[in-house]
């Protein structure tokens, strides 16, 4: 580079750093988003993105993270192991994330947490799920069975008298671990099941099944299915058999019980979030959303409401640390909390955090009527040997 | 007695749902791959309706003439070229149920949809609380084995289409418009595909992948029932039994299997499955 | 590859320079594909080299794919479920036992010799007598199905859905997974090459072009396909286990029926049957998708799908060959080898009193239809006979029953002294039978020279690896190729052949068998007069100078009454008569047989 005087010099180093600074400024902080836009879970997949969308939107319009712009990248991991190892391999070694907060399939978050390990990136799992999966660099913000199971099953011994339960889902991790622990609080209360089915992950013709449950006659059915498909049509098949009794689902959300009209009219749900949760923070954030998405709007729901609360975590974790280290930021998100749409959230007992927990009826007209809400409950010891 | 109806009910499922491919395979000697993506249109069809709040019983219709006109553009610019090559029309018309499948995910979305029932409830029978829409299955299905036999076996365009089947060359040169018989019946056979997309939505949920799991059974019972309607219905009370009968005392994941599985042995004892040749 | 006899100067200069621009065109492909694997750790970025070592070891099963469905005309949806195999071994092992050496090689053990087991069973299962080619495709559909199903159910011991993941393996780094994987797909690749151009390898095409025509010229085309099947899933395998091993994660979806019907997918595009197409088709489409697929999943999958409609209605040789076409690749370029004589085996003392063919009492019935009745029929070396009768009389089924030992309903058949039992016709033809059809029974995508050479298999094992300068056949087989000018012919295709060049095609690969005894069914239906006196006198030689038996069904008289030494009548479904033309023409018996029109009278010269 020639030089003609030293004014010049000035000028253009002046310009160089001014150059250099703007660069830096405009480093966006990158957070990835691995979700099954194709699969299982590509009914939800839609709910989950535009949260995320909000919450990076309103962060970015208050200032950003540490005056840095937010960026969302959002890549398919098809909703299992395979996509899931391809989606992480991109958001990690390409785009070479911050921070990856993602809504997943236990088949996925299995198949991500090595490429976690490689990468050293934080990760926010926001799905509810089995239970005890545990990684050094992963927090969860969603519930697990040891919140979500005792509201249904108090509630159908209390006021159903229920005794005997009859327990049907998909094969799979989450299933199998669900209806486990199902099994196991059912029996430590003193009730009984007498049924246990399972389908393949994939499956949806319930028929045998749902004929077995008729000539069992069981108090109470509870399920666990994996979301969309399988968890409709098991739905629509038990209530086109006329079963009558009582029906809790494990994994059902608010958005999948709307598109299943009268046919989830009756089910019973124990959800950290629900739609009418008549709150500030609640009333605040469906208002944006709506604001925001207008008539493409996908019901916020309990797979897509902690998303949102995990970018603001991401956020709180970052300022506490000063920085987007991993090192920094990893002890950081175990401490920070955020007063979000569900209440109070902070990662604090053992990667996983206390919820209100709700229980619900859906409604003939799709809505979710709160029968008790249970406050901060614990999640139980997941990961024992981290700290 | 609650087995019973589940057999019968779930044999008049499987029927209503290969009848269409059956009337391709059986004239053309074409398997129509695309024939989950059509069950899937049926469902979307449905969905349509309900958004439209027509009255769900216009579902029905509105699938065999949506099934129907796409099976024309189909046959006209894919399965023709085709005719001499079916294993390359086997994977043609694969790619084409991708195509539709990414289509309607562009257009609708991947969200499972909610769809009106034409009726919902149970009815009283043989003393048990059953399914009224799986109940109301049997007559259906009952229903377009006559339509369909009676098509083929009193009409003229029946008998142009039996002609074909058994000799297209010899048809041709007696006056017969084979490629127009072709035609009418792809369209035909993807009509009824679509039609039953629309049969089975009540029992399943509406949403992009809902075909694919329908189309390696119907393929299978196609494959093994011959070439009459009667030996169709044949072909699906049979396994159709066995799938529900494995399903019940052993387990769904062999249930899920059974037809694929004899299917296969099946044609490999006898090649000629159910038919008379 | 050169042959100074047999083509014209102008058309060697053309199949040199296509030549040349082919080779140059494969060693350029083949240059960069060594240059890439040596430089690309340094080039590639990690994210990169990691998409790579995958889609080289989904290339390597690609590649068999375009073995099994390009080459040999078996369109398989599974060869996904043995890659499944392979990589459910690595994970397997390595989660429920550990890693370490003694349990790698176990692995890979267990992966090839599963998956061969299951591939035996699959080609007892697919390829039979009378199976149709839509069976083995509905078989190969429903076994990744099956597969799939069991993984699913194998509950935490497979990991169900979620697979195994976060096992111990190798520690290599991603470079050294490069360098190896890509290395193996090389020797895949070359490997296979070297085996479908060479002139064994031609099989699978003859296998595919007309499988019956392989049966009758002594080729078990069953055990060929069965054989064919087990390596290629043996291959596939092992680079599943690549995968598994790789990776650290395997589910279901690694042996599943979307995987395999995208690795169908991939071989179309690439170009079917070229070995080089899929290879490169594979590695891209697995690239892009890999790039494309976080930016555009459902647009990029909407192109795929319908680039591959499109390409089967259209362009069946795929998209890769049209786009490197100006390369001067996709000409494939026929070696023409020399011909030279062949000695025959020489013939015993038992063998020339042994009648060629000996039927006791055979018949044949459809049920209550009665086609052949009481068949006694006897003839020797050096006999011509003629067999005529009106069209149903049974003519062709009496064919048949000489030839395939299933197809008679009673009955005894023995050539050259073996009785041919309930034995299929490749057996029978290894008794000394040839059979020429009616209708130009060849291989029509290859050449003439490769048609006769595939024809000699029982005699000359062709090499798996080589090409063969020189190509043989015995004395009777030569003169026809020469009389005929197919001899100037040995480049050309076999479909390009007028139809009378076919039928002498047919015949020469018939007589390239070394036959004692030639079936021959109406051989000059459609020849003109010239070409008719040529078979003619082809035929006569046979008989009279070569010792050969030789059985003709034929309509034309006036050819008959040329050469035959005697004529046999069938007449719905027995022997009526047997003898001299003369007897047999001037008789009653056989005038109102053909109806009416009692036959113009010989001319007595």
């Amino acid at each position: 580079m020639k030089k003609f005087n030293p004014f010049t010099k000035k000028l253009a180093l002046t310009a160089a750093c001014g150059l250099a600074l703007q660069v830096y400024a405009a480093e966006p902080i990158k957070i990835g988003v691995a979700v099954g836009l194709s699969g299982a879970n590509s009914t939800v997949a839609p709910a989950v993105v535009q949260s995320s969308q909000l919450a990076v939107d309103e962060i970015n319009a208050a200032g950003g993270i540490l005056g840095r712009k937010v960026q969302l990248d959002i890549v398919d991991d098809a909703s299992g192991a395979v996509g899931a190892q391809k989606a992480f391999d991109t958001l990690v070694f390409q785009k070479k994330v911050d921070a990856v907060i993602s809504m997943e399939t236990s088949a996925a978050r299995n198949a991500a947490l090595p490429i976690i390990s490689r990468g050293k990136v934080p990760y926010i799992y926001t799905s509810f799920y089995e239970g005890r999966s545990c990684n050094q660099y992963m927090y969860v913000n969603a519930w697990v069975p040891e919140q979500q199971v005792a509201p249904v099953v108090d509630y159908f011994s209390k006021a159903k008298n229920a005794k005997n339960f009859f327990l049907v889902g998909n094969d799979y991790a989450f299933g199998r671990g669900m209806l486990d622990f199902t099994k196991k609080y059912i029996e430590s209360k003193g009730g009984k099941v007498v049924g246990e089915e399972y389908l393949p992950i994939d499956g949806s013709d319930w028929t045998s099944i749902v004929s077995k449950i008729r000539s069992v006659k069981p108090d109470a059915l509870i399920s666990a299915t994996a979301g969309g498909a399988p968890n409709v049509s098991l739905a629509k098949q038990l209530k086109g058999s006329g079963l009558g009794i009582p029906y809790g689902n494990l994994a059902i959300d608010e958005g999948t019980a709307k598109t299943m009209g009268d046919v989830a009219t009756g089910m019973y749900l124990s959800a950290s979030y629900l739609g009418n949760i008549d709150t500030v923070e609640n009333n605040k954030f469906k208002a944006a959303m709506a604001a925001k998405f207008g008539g493409e709007l996908k019901t916020p729901n309990e797979l897509s409401v902690p998303q949102y609360e995990a970018v603001y975590l991401y956020k709180a974790a970052v300022e506490k640390a000063g920085t987007t280290d991993s090192a920094k930021v990893i002890p950081a998100l175990g401490v920070v909390s955020f007063n979000g749409p569900r209440g109070v959230v902070q990662m604090n007992k053992s990667r996983h955090t206390p919820l209100s927990m709700r229980l619900g009826e859906v409604q003939a007209d799709g809505t979710i009527k709160i029968l008790e809400t249970f406050t901060k409950v614990d999640p139980g010891n997941q990961c024992p040997n981290l700290k | 007695m609650i087995l019973f109806l589940d057999i019968f009910t779930t044999v008049a499922t499987l029927f209503v749902v290969t009848a269409g491919l059956m009337m391709i395979f059986g004239v053309m000697k074409i398997v129509n791959f695309a024939h989950g993506a059509l069950l899937t249109i049926g469902g979307y069809t449905s969905y349509v309706v309900t958004q439209l709040k027509l009255d769900p019983w216009v579902s029905w219709p509105l699938a065999l003439l949506s099934g129907a006109a796409i099976g024309m553009l189909v046959e006209l610019s894919i399965v023709r070229p085709l005719y001499k090559r079916p294993l390359d029309a086997i994977l043609a018309t694969w790619g084409l149920s991708i195509v539709i499948g990414q289509l309607i995910v562009m257009t609708f979305g991947r969200e499972v949809q909610f769809v009106d029932a034409p009726f919902s409830g149970t009815w009283p029978i043989f003393g048990v609380e059953y399914s009224a829409y799986r109940l109301m299955l049997l007559p259906a299905a009952l229903a377009i084995c006559l339509a369909l036999t009676g098509l083929l076996n009193g009409t003229r365009f029946g008998v142009k289409t039996r002609a074909v089947i058994m000799n297209e060359d010899l048809a041709r040169g007696i006056g017969i418009n084979s490629g127009r018989i072709r035609f009418i019946t792809f369209s035909l056979g993807t009509g009824l595909g679509s039609m039953a997309g629309a049969l089975i939505t009540p029992l399943s949920s509406v949403d992009p992948n809902m075909g694919l799991n329908w189309l390696v059974s119907a393929f299978m019972l196609v494959m093994v029932s011959g070439h009459s309607m009667a030996s169709l219905l044949l072909t699906c009370l049979v396994f159709g039994t066995v799938q529900v009968l494995i399903s019940t005392f052993l387990s769904p994941v062999l249930g899920g299997l059974a037809i694929a599985v004899l299917a296969a042995l099946t044609l490999r004892i006898r090649p000629k499955g159910f038919g008379n040749g | 590859m050169d042959n100074t006899s047999n083509t014209t100067p102008v058309e060697q200069v053309i199949q040199m320079s296509n030549a040349i621009s082919h080779k140059s065109g494969l060693r350029y492909l083949a240059a960069i594909g060594v240059a890439l694997l040596v430089v690309g750790p340094w080039i590639f970025d990690t994210y990169l080299l990691n998409i790579l070592v995958k889609a080289f070891f989904m290339a390597m099963v690609a590649v068999t794919v375009d073995v099994l469905w390009g080459y040999a005309g078996y369109l398989t949806f599974g060869q996904s479920a043995f890659f499944g195999i392979g990589a459910y071994a690595a994970g397997l092992i390595f989660t429920h036992s550990g890693f370490s050496a003694s349990n790698a090689i176990i692995a890979i053990g267990a992966a090839v010799v599963v998956s061969m087991i299951v591939a035996f069973v699959v080609g007892w299962l697919s390829f039979y007598r009378g199976a149709s080619p839509f069976f083995a495709t509905v078989i190969s559909l429903v076994l990744p199905i099956v597969l799939v199903q069991l993984t699913l159910s194998g509950g935490s011991w497979t990991g169900s859905s979620s697979g195994l993941t976060g096992y111990e393996t190798f520690d290599l780094t991603v470079e050294a997974w490069y360098r190896i994987a890509g290395a193996a797909l090389g020797l895949v690749a070359i490997a296979a090459w070297f085996i479908v151009r060479s002139d064994g390898g031609r099989i699978l095409s003859a296998i595919r072009d007309n499988e019956s025509r392989c049966a009758y010229l002594g080729i078990n085309t069953l055990t060929v396909k069965t054989i064919l099947l087990v390596v290629t899933a043996g291959i596939a395998s092992f680079a599943g286990f690549g995968y598994g091993a790789f990776s650290g994660v395997v589910a279901p979806e690694l042996g599943g029926f979307v995987l395999g019907t995208e690795l169908i997918i991939w071989v179309a595009l690439g170009g079917r049957g070229t070995l080089w197409g899929p290879l490169i088709g594979a590695i891209l489409i697995n690239v892009v998708t890999a790039y494309l697929g976080s930016s555009m999943p459902f647009a990029w999958q909407l192109i795929l799908g319908a680039s591959f409609v499109l390409v089967i209605v259209l362009l069946p040789q795929g998209l890769v060959p049209v786009l490197l076409k100006p390369f001067g690749l996709g000409q494939y370029v026929h070696r023409i080898p020399h011909l030279a004589v062949r000695e025959t085996a020489p013939v015993s003392d038992l063998e020339k009193t042994t009648p060629a063919i000996l039927m006791e009492g055979v018949a044949k019935h459809y049920g209550y239809l009665k086609v052949l009745e009481g068949i006694d029929l006897k003839a020797n070396r050096g006999e011509l006979v003629g067999l005529i009768g009106p069209n149903g009389a049974g003519k062709t089924t009496l064919m048949r029953c000489m030839s395939d030992g299933l197809d008679r309903s009673a009955g005894n058949v023995s050539i050259c002294g073996n009785d041919i039992q309930l034995l299929p016709p490749d057996r029978c033809v290894k008794f000394g039978l040839g059979r020429k059809f009616q209708n130009a029974n060849i291989f029509e995508s290859l050449t003439v020279a490769e048609c006769l050479r595939i024809a000699g298999t029982t005699r000359v094992t062709p090499s798996l690896l080589k090409q063969d300068k020189h190509l043989t056949l015995p004395q009777y087989a030569l003169d026809v190729v020469n009389t005929t000018g197919l001899s100037q012919k040995l480049g050309a295709v076999a479909r390009d052949l007028s139809h009378g060049e076919q039928q002498a095609l047919e015949l020469a690969m018939v007589l390239a068998q070394e036959p004692r005894l030639v079936l021959l069914d109406e051989p000059t239906a459609g020849l003109t007069k010239t070409e008719r006196t040529q078979i003619g006198n082809i035929l006569s030689s046979l008989a009279h100078k070569y010792q050969l038996c030789c059985l003709l069904v034929e309509h034309d008289l006036d050819f008959v009454e040329e050469i035959a030494t005697r004529i046999v009548v069938l007449h719905q479904g027995r022997i009526v008569m047997e003898g001299s033309f003369r007897e047999v023409v001037n008789s009653e018996l056989v005038k109102t047989i053909y109806s009416g029109a009692s036959h113009a009278p010989m001319e007595t010269v």
